[in-house]
């Protein structure tokens, strides 16, 4: 067959492709049988073609076509809200337990500098100067006082929603810098982690030996169970992004990180969650005066405990479910 | 060695698209276009916010947030794969397989912006991006996406007519190819450098009988090698021996 009687023979069935695409780029609804059967003819005649050494315009015109084809047959659809509780309720939650062991190196990077630097700033008053200047901690005593309308505040810039904007700019920036940061062999994300634990411990530390214990815990007891949950997931899927391509296994370095980061980033998408829960109580409620201590601190333990169970629990396949599975691997055994 | 950057993705019917990824410059103008873009938000925002006093400070913060982190995002999800700069320096993105920009490529591809952003400006994504053929920054090694040029360059039209005039001897299929592209290039090469690359092929072409030039006699010898025959309909005789 030659080139023009290819051309010939094929022609109408390209334009009818040229159509039906245009139609579907513009349009919701179109015929995506058609779409798909001319889809895949013109693939094969693109084959053809190139195996065959056609003319380079013919060839061109024949890859175009594919490919705004292939680019509407394979876009993703399922945006959709059961999507989106699949995550919140399965898929957000396996992947943290997937990743239980980057998990428990962040949580010790978070949980060891904490302690150390709030007994150390409890102990010795001036150990807290070491890292925030004499003004900062003039303005968190304040913040945390008996004086102070609302806690954690700064007397003059106050208001629930500025507070909430903030709360949203802020701390999700630094979760989504800690994920970040963790390509570089996950040094950045043990940075992050480590400096807001040490950061974190000291002033607690520094709060309750200058007397604000009560204020200052139950500000803190409610939304620290969403904020520094978020923040050691972040820095445990960061560390998972370096891990990968420190030591790729199997794969080529590359793959490796790509794997890393497809797998991470839906702990990532749980960790916007968190932060965007942890901001709203933040503002609303734990700096509320009018709610009694007593009621911080119950709430916020069931928070802790809610968080802690979602993830641990969350998502897990029914028992059922399990051992009908094991038996049927049992079977195909 | 390779000088294009032309990068080949197979698909599963078999066929390989070919994207071509946009360099330093184009994405470099587009992010400065985007943030234009966000500036003039954020200025409309703040402007409409200030009126509403500090819950409109809120509000501006939580937007300052959404144009940094969620911009790119939302725009690279939508049909055209692009946010308004890279659309402005026609480019898209799409994963390395050719395959449309998932939502978690997506968002990984741009909260590893500020892992590209280390040092500062950008410096490692510009390293990652000048070092690599198909510059990629950090952010797309990590979510296996590319930039690329969205339109397709086509630097070969049709085969200008003539009369079809067999060769003078048998022609090797690579021959064929390379006469029927050179025919392609008719409307890009100076007339003189199109007849200078025909008097190359002069021993295909046989003794001059018409006086025609080189370049209008291998034009026939490409009508030849496409199926053309002189006279009428003579399709049969080209069967088995096109290229």
């Amino acid at each position: 067959m030659t080139p023009i009687d290819f051309e010939a023979a094929y022609a109408p069935l390209w334009a009818e492709l040229e159509a039906v695409v245009r139609v579907a780029e513009t349009r919701r609804k179109f015929d995506g049988a058609r779409l798909a059967t001319l889809y895949r003819r013109v693939c094969e005649h693109l084959a053809l073609a190139q195996a065959r050494a056609y003319p380079i315009h013919l060839t061109q015109r024949l890859e175009g076509l594919t490919q705004s084809a292939h680019r509407l047959i394979y876009r993703q659809h399922d945006y959709g809200l059961a999507r989106f509780a699949r995550l919140a309720l399965v898929d957000f939650p396996e992947a943290v337990r997937a990743h239980r062991g980057y998990l428990l190196v962040s949580a010790l990077m978070f949980v060891l500098p904490l302690l150390a630097a709030g007994w150390a700033a409890y102990r010795d008053p001036g150990f807290i100067l070491h890292l925030l200047d004499a003004s900062a901690v003039r303005q968190f005593d304040s913040m945390y006082g008996d004086g102070a309308e609302s806690l954690g505040r700064t007397r003059n810039a106050s208001d629930d929603w500025q507070m909430f904007g903030f709360y949203v700019m802020h701390n999700i920036g630094i979760g989504f810098r800690c994920f970040a940061a963790g390509i570089f062999a996950g040094v950045g994300s043990a940075a992050v982690v480590v400096f807001n634990g040490v950061q974190i411990g000291a002033v607690g530390g520094h709060l309750i030996a200058s007397g604000h214990a009560g204020n200052f815990c139950s500000f803190v007891v409610t939304h620290s169970a969403f904020e520094l949950t978020a923040i050691v997931l972040a820095g445990a899927a960061g560390l998972r992004l370096g891990y990968s391509w420190v030591a790729p296994g199997r794969h080529t370095r590359l793959e490796a990180l790509r794997l890393a980061a497809h797998h991470a980033v839906v702990i990532v998408y749980g960790v916007i969650g968190l932060l965007l829960i942890a901001a709203a109580v933040e503002a609303f409620w734990s700096s509320a005066r009018w709610i009694a201590p007593a009621v911080k601190y119950g709430v916020g333990g069931a928070c802790w405990a809610l968080v802690l169970a979602y993830l641990g629990w969350q998502g897990r396949p029914r028992a059922a479910a399990a051992a009908a599975v094991a038996k049927a691997d049992e079977h195909a055994g | 060695m390779r000088l294009d950057t032309l990068y080949t993705a197979e698909t599963p019917e078999g066929i390989a698209l070919s994207l071509r990824p946009a360099g330093l410059v184009a994405r470099g103008l587009a992010y400065l276009i985007d943030f234009a873009i966000r500036l003039g938000i954020f200025f409309a925002i703040s402007i409409t916010a200030g009126m509403l006093g500090k819950m409109g400070v809120g509000i501006l913060l939580i937007s300052y947030f959404c144009l940094e982190w969620l911009y790119p995002v939302v725009f690279e999800l939508t049909r055209a794969a692009a946010t308004p700069g890279k659309r402005v320096m026609g480019l898209r993105v799409v994963m390395d397989s050719g395959l449309p920009v998932t939502p978690a490529a997506a968002l990984t591809r741009n909260l590893l912006r500020a892992a590209d952003f280390v040092p500062s400006f950008y410096g490692a994504g510009i390293v990652s991006m000048l070092w690599r053929r198909d510059s990629k920054r950090l952010g797309d090694l990590a979510a296996g996406t590319l930039v690329v040029f969205s339109d397709q360059v086509s630097l070969h039209g049709s085969v200008p007519a003539a009369e079809p005039q067999a060769p003078a001897r048998p022609l090797t299929a690579r021959e064929q190819v390379a006469i029927v592209s050179w025919a392609g290039r008719a409307t890009r090469l100076t007339p003189e450098r199109f007849d200078e690359l025909a008097r190359v092929a002069e021993p295909v072409l046989g003794p001059d009988t018409s006086g025609a030039s080189a370049s209008q006699r291998l034009l026939g010898v490409a009508q030849w090698v496409l199926g053309r025959r002189a006279g009428a309909d003579a399709r049969g005789a080209a069967e088995g021996r096109g290229p």
